[in-house]
């Protein structure tokens, strides 16, 4: 039966992973993913799940061996973070093209140097191109849910591509929250079974995978793994209508917090928007007109919709919490391009925060408030890009 | 061209770059790669299977045959220049060539 406890969302995840049982997890240990491998070894140690856990000599290897396990027929889980998942980079592009459907929880971390440990996107948004479904998760509960949801977007025939699920390093991770956490047979009849397709261990019928690909059909496998990322988009909000059926909470391709009627719009990622929906409701409060966009689909990214969901609305303020150096956040990149095709186009700009886990606070989002407010009044934005909370300014 | 080898579009492609058989290297006609082309002279061959045994794409096609004492055996048949690349081992090891007063196999230029 479903129950509520206070958990850390790292040990959501390692309960979420126990609950889905995967054939095999493949890991290497790094901070702050660390937890999910670590809960989750216990419970093998404990007799509770039946995976295999693999423990390996780096993240190249555990994306290896995730890779492996899931031609060979398995369902396939593993975590990273940071300077982990760098080192599955070669990897990840090989698991989306060869179209296995590996569940990962990604903690964020940022990327060294100077080495840090601590909570920004630097990570999964360098990872944006590499064909994974990206869903973000603002708390315990969400990236739970998430993980839940993951292989049954990830193993639908129309998509078969791997799932990260991504949450902020520590600030999520280590936290404890209360949340709800649903029945382990539920759970599992949810998920259902998974089906592998050209399995290896099939002598029966032996299949070739990873065969050279080269000027006659390399383009057309890309044009067929960008049709199953576009298909993920209908699929993503299908698993999240059945989660809703089953579990009762709703999920979208981005959450829509009093954007109704509103003006002046936050647009964020993971565990910040928590955050602004308190100053959100704060303004609310006060009769101010101000809504946050809180992603949760990065990739696919839903650009018609969030179009839609911003009729109306007279200035747009993106968050981005990972550098693209030379260039404005990823996130700001895609809202814009979002935007161009708008009939009335609202202003938007772009502010950077957070990076290194940096605390971005209450005041400073009410500043923000006031900035865009300001930036309205004046009907043009003074500056496009800047850093929130940097000494020097 | 039949039907197995048009260029597939993306939709008809198996899930992952997939190839969905096994053993289906004998349609790929490595024998455009030749420079040289062995041939074989079977007057001068003592079916020895040297060439058999060397070859690396098993492009040396042997039949039934029987030895002058009428037990059965291997003879080479003929050489199949859809797969042979001309790498010319074949002509290397042969014992006959090796002896050298007569050529069983012998490489020559390929004219286009």
């Amino acid at each position: 039966m479903s129950k509520i406890v206070a958990i850390t969302g790292a040990g959501a995840m390692s309960e979420a992973m126990r609950q889905m049982n995967p054939d095999v997890v493949p890991a290497f240990p790094i901070t702050p993913s660390t937890q999910v491998i670590e809960d989750f070894s216990q419970f093998i140690a404990d007799g509770k799940v039946d995976t295999e856990l693999i423990p390996v000599e780096s993240e190249h290897s555990a994306m290896s061996a995730c890779i492996g396990a899931a031609a060979a027929g398995g369902r396939v889980m593993t975590a990273t973070s940071s300077a982990g998942m760098a080192l599955m980079w070669e990897m990840l592009y090989i698991a989306s093209s060869m179209r296995q459907p590996v569940v990962m929880t990604l903690i964020n971390r940022a990327l060294s140097a100077p080495i840090n440990i601590h909570a920004d996107h630097s990570d999964s948004m360098g990872a944006r191109d590499a064909g994974w479904i990206q869903l973000y998760s603002e708390n315990n509960q969400e990236a739970y849910d998430n993980l839940i949801m993951a292989p049954k977007i990830a193993e639908h025939m129309d998509v078969r591509l791997p799932v990260m699920i991504c949450m902020d390093g520590f600030i999520i991770s280590h936290c404890v929250q209360t949340m709800q956490t649903e029945d382990d047979d539920q759970v599992k009849a949810f998920i259902g079974e998974f089906t592998s397709t050209y399995p290896v261990l099939d002598t029966e019928n032996p299949a070739t995978w990873g065969a050279l690909d080269l000027q006659d059909y390399y383009i057309e496998h890309k044009r067929a793994q960008h049709m199953a990322m576009q298909n993920a988009k209908r699929v993503i909000e299908q698993v999240s209508e059945d989660f809703y059926q089953t579990f009762g909470r709703k999920y979208a391709l981005f959450e829509s917090y009093q954007l109704d009627d509103a003006e002046r719009v936050i647009i964020a990622i993971n565990s910040i928007a928590g955050e602004i929906k308190e100053v959100v409701d704060d303004r609310r409060a006060k009769g101010d007109k101000v809504g946050l966009l809180k992603i949760r689909s990065f990739r696919p990214f839903p650009y018609e919709e969030i179009k839609k969901a911003l009729q109306g609305v007279k200035i747009v303020t993106v968050l981005d919490r990972s550098e693209s150096m030379g260039a404005y956040g990823p996130l700001f990149g895609e809202i814009r391009t979002a935007l161009y095709d708008a009939a009335e186009k609202p202003l938007v700009y772009n502010r950077m925060y957070g990076l290194g886990g940096r605390d971005l606070f209450m005041s400073d989002i009410h500043q923000l408030f006031e900035e865009n407010k300001s930036y309205l009044e004046a009907g043009r934005v003074d500056k496009v890009f800047d850093y929130l909370n940097v000494r020097g300014g | 061209m039949s039907d197995k080898f048009r260029l597939k579009d993306w939709q008809e492609l198996p899930l992952g770059g997939v190839v969905p058989e096994g053993g289906n290297s004998r349609y790929y006609e490595t024998g455009t790669w030749r420079t040289t082309r062995p041939v074989w002279n079977q007057e001068n061959c003592i079916n020895c299977l040297t060439c058999w045994v060397f070859c690396p794409e098993d492009a040396i096609i042997l039949k039934d045959g029987t030895t002058k004492q009428g037990k059965p055996r291997k003879e080479v048949a003929e050489i199949n220049y859809f797969h042979c690349k001309g790498c010319g081992l074949c002509a290397k090891e042969c014992p006959v060539n090796k002896k050298g007063k007569k050529i069983t196999i012998e490489m020559v230029a390929e004219v286009s």
